[in-house]
């Protein structure tokens, strides 16, 4: 007996367990780690390391004008986007959660951004807010308005990658959402109502409270989502001729574009661009150790 | 009320219509000649579809498909087999450090996989597989994320007297795993292998870094291959986009229902 014990407290659970952590650990924390050995090189790939201790660090906290900035416009993009697809997210879902006909038509229609190749989208996107061809502008102009040059300007181009944002992930929240109401008891609805409550009443005392797990892990994601934001900035530009790194004056140079950048771009510093990544993957950490302390706490 | 009921509608079809317009315009301009979509207008299909496919299958498309394909298919089939046995355990057996164990697995959902890209790289590269496909298959298997949907779907949905009367009818527990613990999760297993298949499938990143033979071309890589300084095909583009979106479009839309109540799983039980 004593045997067979032993077999399921220590043979079975390694042997489920092992291939979870060995991959985690080969595919995903070595590199990590390995960036971090190599933020204090000065290496751009292929010649000689040479060991620069802190001085990239230093170099980014001091020097990089543009670090500093690729943060500034990832915040800038992922906060105009993703709360609003949040809040839009939450009200389709509650619209929806009454709805009898066509809500699942509705449904999968609003997904079908969220398994759209962003290759596609950010072509579409180019095509549709493009000064001169784009439908958007066109659209502009047959209204008797100017065609503005969206993608072009410093001033736009942000917001119609925060566009982009909302766009794909409307649907996405939505879903997510709606299951949690779904979940939520009629019973105290009823209740509710039985004491006068409005819908409106409902919605903000009951609905909102208890989808708080559900906003606190959609939160949490998309704000590590946010950080490593890639394609939606650097598909926008892609397509065009005269690209260059991070759009119109870099207004919409991401973190992470910045560091691809620099590390696979025509002049590679790779020890650089990993340090980069090392402050980047703090940053990370802080907001998702915040995040877990809010997810935990919601249990107690 | 009937306000109230108008207003609804208009705001839900209006939502939909937003949704959809991009990705209708997609289908529509794959079928015009590059140099015609802006010329006329866009939202009716033109006759060019099939002038566009003979361009991208006369180019590197059929191979890149499959690359694309094979890719999915390992790190979906892989990663779900990975996930969903440390799921199984977590919920099964009682051991030393489970506490630290669930713990690791929380912290695997959080770590940004994408940033150590630059350490991967020189890794595969030291490994000598970086001019193969299996770079972009490695990265997904250990899925964070997978593995904690998969801790939360064996506990609301394996019980574990089940796992016990299988122990005492005589069954391993690779069996027990595989034919009893694994069907009873499946609309759990059926919405991350949709999920993993999406990722892996529309990832851009990882091909972006380890493609640099046009053997291994993945879809997005190829079509980006398409574009160039003097002409840019655009009909062409999306013609392989379109095509791209299918195998995605047709399995969501059998597995839509499973997958929109999965996703919810790990969010709403937390």
């Amino acid at each position: 007996m004593n045997n067979s014990l032993k077999k399921y407290r220590f043979f079975w659970p390694v042997v489920f367990l092992a291939p979870f952590v060995i991959c985690f650990f080969l595919f995903n924390l070595y590199p990590i780690l390995y960036s971090f050995y190599m933020s204090t090189l000065d290496w751009a790939g292929y010649n000689q390391k040479v060991y620069v201790g802190f001085k990239n660090f230093i170099s980014i906290f001091t020097k990089d004008k543009l670090f500093w900035k690729s943060v500034l416009n990832t915040l800038k993009i992922g906060l105009s986007g993703f709360p609003i697809a949040l809040v839009l997210g939450l009200i389709f879902a509650a619209l929806l959660a009454n709805t009898k006909r066509f809500k699942n038509a509705l449904q999968t229609m609003n997904f079908l951004p969220y398994i759209t190749t962003p290759v596609a989208i950010g072509m579409i996107f180019t095509f549709i807010f493009e000064q001169h061809i784009g439908i958007f502008n066109k659209l502009i102009v047959a209204m008797g308005g100017k065609a503005i040059n969206f993608i072009g300007s410093a001033k736009y181009a942000p917001f119609v990658i925060a566009f982009m944002i909302i766009w794909r992930n409307t649907g996405y929240f939505m879903t997510m959402y709606l299951a949690g109401i779904t979940s939520i008891s009629e019973d105290l609805y009823e209740a509710a109502k039985i004491d006068g409550a409005s819908n409106l009443q409902c919605f903000f005392r009951i609905t909102i409270p208890l989808l708080r797990p559900v906003t606190t892990f959609l939160t949490i994601t998309s704000l590590i989502y946010m950080f490593q934001m890639f394609d939606e900035a650097n598909l926008l530009f892609t397509n065009q001729t005269s690209s260059t790194v991070g759009g119109p004056s870099q207004s919409c140079l991401t973190i992470v574009w910045n560091f691809y950048n620099q590390a696979f771009g025509s002049n590679p510093r790779m020890g650089y661009a990993s340090a980069m990544a090392c402050v980047l993957f703090v940053i990370i950490a802080i907001v998702s150790v915040i995040g877990l302390r809010l997810m935990n706490g919601k249990e107690d | 009320m009937k306000i109230k009921t108008a207003c609804k509608t208009v705001f839900l079809v209006l939502m939909s219509v937003i949704s959809l317009i991009p990705f209708y315009l997609m289908f529509s301009m794959s079928t015009f000649k590059s140099e015609m979509i802006f010329q006329g207008n866009p939202l009716i299909p033109s006759n060019y579809f099939i002038e566009n496919l003979k361009t991208i299958f006369a180019s590197n498309f059929v191979r890149s498909y499959l690359n694309s394909f094979i890719i999915s298919v390992c790190a979906m089939f892989f990663s779900v087999l990975i996930c969903s046995m440390a799921g199984y355990a977590m919920n099964v057996y009682q051991f030393r450090l489970k506490k630290v164990m669930n713990m690791f697995i929380m912290m695997t959902m959080m770590v940004p996989t994408q940033i150590g890209i630059i350490g991967y790289m020189i890794e595969m590269r030291n490994l000598r597989i970086n001019n193969t496909l299996l770079p972009m298959i490695f990265v997904w298997l250990a899925s964070g994320l997978g593995a904690y949907w998969m801790i939360s779907f064996f506990k609301t949905s394996l019980p574990l007297e089940l796992v016990e009367s299988a122990r005492i009818d005589g069954a391993n527990e690779l069996q027990i795993y595989f034919q009893i613990a694994l069907p009873c999760i499946r609309p759990g297993i059926l919405t991350l292998a949709l999920l993993q298949f999406l990722w892996s499938w529309n990832s851009y990143m990882y091909p972006l870094v380890f493609v640099n033979k046009t053997e291994n071309y993945t879809i997005p890589i190829f079509v980006k291959s398409l574009a160039s300084a003097f002409r840019t095909d655009y009909g062409a583009q999306l013609a392989g986009l379109t095509l791209a979106t299918i195998p995605v479009l047709i399995i969501f839309s059998f597995g839509a229902k499973s997958m929109i109540r999965g996703l919810t799983a790990g969010a709403v039980k937390g």
